[in-house]
């Protein structure tokens, strides 16, 4: 057997784990380490904040029964709740994709939940109470990045002054510290290269890699500051909508060096990388522009940014927030949580995208998940949780759509107000045929 | 899913590391003497990751070696393990103080995405490695059976047959190929090293991930490489990075 003789494989397939982990039919726009679910997702996980008033109030990780022919399908089967309020937001597989690992932005706990001992009933494997020692003063560990044998984890924030300033914190799968990479900033630039002007503001938010191309990318946000105050009293502040971020980073891999610094203006949110194998380029959105950016490397093998694309009427600020690429990467799910809509663009040619169907989902939507099959998308609703609409806006919910290519059909809905849950935010798959044992 | 033949046949692992080694190298030592730089010739070091032709599955210049940090994940562990002519030692002992290369393997895993790529490249390192005699000194090869029952001492030494009998093997790398007595001896190495091994089902059916481990001359891992990062040139790269950390550049 000859190494070379992959060379000519589509990098999804490349990417597949040996054994019996393939794909394919799975969420997309997760880490390419991780093997994928084969067949029907049976499991949604749903990262959930607690809600001061509502049940045990507490964070808690919800299972939802996908399994088609249970009886419980659609519902809430199991929910472990982790101890208080932390601003329960993003998480991510290991990439065994045996352990969820999820971060609170306001307490900066990270909390790995066991998935693979029994994936209808996770379990709490470890707390990591140390993040802000560990990392030297990041705060608000936000996406969680599957590399091989670690985590890595975004800051939003730091322990100086709460603003935007952070780092990437690496994490080994045991759930100890390995490092801390500091976003580069216009007095550090760390031997990056500022693109056509780009100030670097060491601002932090997603992650993703394209690993033939052996580069990372990440977005920024906005700091502790704000994302901790109420969004109503910081629009109104004029020096807090000035504390967002402006940039993507583009890093070396394997050695976690940034390289480029590229001017993204309005909050660069969501990264995600196409599975083709000629596919170099990226998504992301801006969230205070409402645009959709294309990260792309150029004839001459140099990665650019550029706009292509309005999401809705910028000037009416929808917020866009999660994307998602089909598995083909013909099209892009783009959910904007102020008018409560889901868009679909047409990303055949990415440096010219154009949208083909929108629906209204709700009063606020935050996260969108496919599966790899596309036809099936679902939608949750919590932004933060200062964030969220206030009073009859603010609708709490998981549901379920069938996609038939055009048109979203309701399969089910749970409210988590309701239910007494919370706030439903991040979701992820899970199904038992990934584990034999 | 893969079915696991219940009885190795030796002569078929051997064959399998054969057909690594016919196939595996598309350049020539004469090829490879030709990309040595004079002043390289001068150092092993400088020039050993750039001794391998860019594979199309790996789009990137590799980082300049020493040009950046390798981060120390975890000790790696330690535990009993069989060598082939039989004879039982700690694994911390068979490091010896070199670098090692780690990989977990059973020898008769045929999914290409799985042992047979880390067998091809670990035998590109092997091969190449000829060309620069002194890194025995300080780097090896080492590959650990997760399949204790069909990966026997014998099966081993089978499948270790053409590395040991090569006739330029004093000039290479020391290649070890290691099993364990049982799977209960082997656990916690798959347990503190990080390697999935997934057991189950009726058929005796066995899954992994694909994972090498860089451990450094003091026993920690450095590195752990997953499929699309299975690169000799990053590999390699990472070796020549410690050996310079040790150098203090």
């Amino acid at each position: 057997m000859n190494r070379r003789e992959f060379g000519g494989l589509t990098a999804a397939t490349a990417l597949a784990m040996a054994g019996p982990f393939r794909a394919f039919a799975d969420e997309t726009c997760q880490s390419p380490y991780m093997p994928k679910i084969t067949g029907q997702e049976e499991f949604v996980y749903v990262w959930t904040l607690g809600v001061e008033g509502m049940g045990d109030e507490q964070d808690k990780m919800v299972t939802v029964d996908l399994r088609p022919g249970s009886p419980t399908r659609g519902e809430v089967i199991h929910s472990l709740s982790v101890g208080g309020r932390n601003e329960a937001h993003h998480g991510g597989f290991s990439a065994d994709r045996r352990y969820f690992w999820t971060g609170g932005l306001d307490t900066n706990r990270i909390f790995i939940f066991d998935i693979h001992s029994d994936p209808a009933a996770p379990k709490l494997h470890k707390v990591i109470e140390t993040f802000v020692t560990d990392s030297g003063g990041v705060v608000g560990p936000h996406t969680f990045f599957a590399l091989p044998g670690s985590m890595m984890i975004t800051g939003l924030s730091n322990q100086d002054d709460h603003g935007g300033r952070t780092a990437l914190v690496e994490y080994n799968d045991d759930g100890d510290y390995v490092a801390t990479y500091w976003m580069p900033t216009a007095d550090d630039m760390q031997g990056a290269v500022a693109v056509d002007g780009a100030v670097a503001d060491g601002y932090g938010y997603d992650i993703r890699a394209l690993i033939r191309k052996n580069i990372m990318l990440t977005s920024s946000f906005t700091g502790w500051s704000n994302y901790m105050m109420d969004f109503g009293q910081m629009l109104q502040d004029a020096e807090a909508m000035k504390r967002f971020g402006n940039s993507m980073v583009l890093w070396d891999l394997h050695t976690r060096q940034p390289r480029k610094v590229f001017n993204v203006p309005g909050a660069p949110l969501e990264v995600r990388f196409p599975w083709g194998p000629n596919a170099n380029y990226a998504f992301s959105t801006t969230a205070l522009t409402s645009q959709l950016w294309l990260i792309y490397e150029d004839d001459h093998g140099e990665w650019q940014a550029k706009s292509v694309a309005d999401i809705g009427n910028p000037e009416d600020i929808p917020l866009p927030v999660d994307i998602s690429i089909a598995a083909d990467d013909q099209t892009l799910w783009v959910n904007s949580f102020m008018d409560g809509k889901t868009r679909l663009f047409d990303i055949s040619d990415p440096h010219h995208p154009s949208q083909i169907y929108e629906k209204t989902i709700d009063r606020q939507v935050n996260m969108v998940s496919q599966s790899w099959d596309g036809k099936r998308v679902y939608f949750s609703s919590s932004l933060l949780a200062n964030w969220d609409k206030k009073g009859d806006d603010d609708v709490q919910y998981l549901r379920a759509y069938n996609w038939d290519g055009k048109e979203l059909v309701e399969d089910f809905n749970i409210d988590f107000y309701a239910a007494g849950l919370g706030r439903a935010h991040i979701m992820r798959f899970g199904s038992s045929a990934l584990y034999s044992a | 899913m893969r079915k696991i033949p219940m009885a190795v046949s030796v002569t078929c692992a051997a064959a399998l590391l054969s057909g690594v080694m016919a196939l595996a190298g598309t350049w020539h030592p004469a090829d490879l003497l030709a990309r040595l730089t004079p002043a390289a010739m001068r150092s092993p070091l400088a020039p050993f990751s750039a001794v391998f032709p860019t594979d199309p599955a790996f789009q990137f210049t590799p980082p300049e070696p020493g040009s950046y940090a390798l981060n120390r994940f975890k000790p790696a562990p330690n535990g009993a393990v069989l060598t082939t002519d039989g004879s039982s030692f700690q694994l911390h002992d068979l490091f010896d103080g070199k670098i090692t290369l780690v990989s977990f393997v059973y020898l008769t895993c045929g999914d290409v995405n799985g042992c047979p790529l880390a067998f091809s490249t670990l035998y590109d390192i092997h091969d190449a490695s000829a060309q620069l005699p002194g890194l025995r000194d300080d780097v090896q090869l080492m590959t650990i059976s997760f399949d204790p029952e069909r990966d026997t001492i014998e099966a081993i030494a089978a499948f270790s047959h053409p590395v040991t009998s090569d006739p330029a093997s004093a000039l290479k790398l020391d290649w070890q190929v290691l099993t364990t007595a049982d799977t209960a001896s082997l656990q916690p190495l798959l347990d503190g090293f990080g390697q999935v091994v997934d057991r189950g089902g009726a058929d005796d059916q066995i899954s992994h991930l694909l994972r090498m481990y860089l451990v450094d001359r003091s026993g920690m891992i450095r590195n752990v490489y997953g499929l699309g990062l299975i690169d000799p040139r990053l590999l390699m790269g990472d070796v020549e990075t410690l050996l310079l950390e040790e150098q203090g550049a």
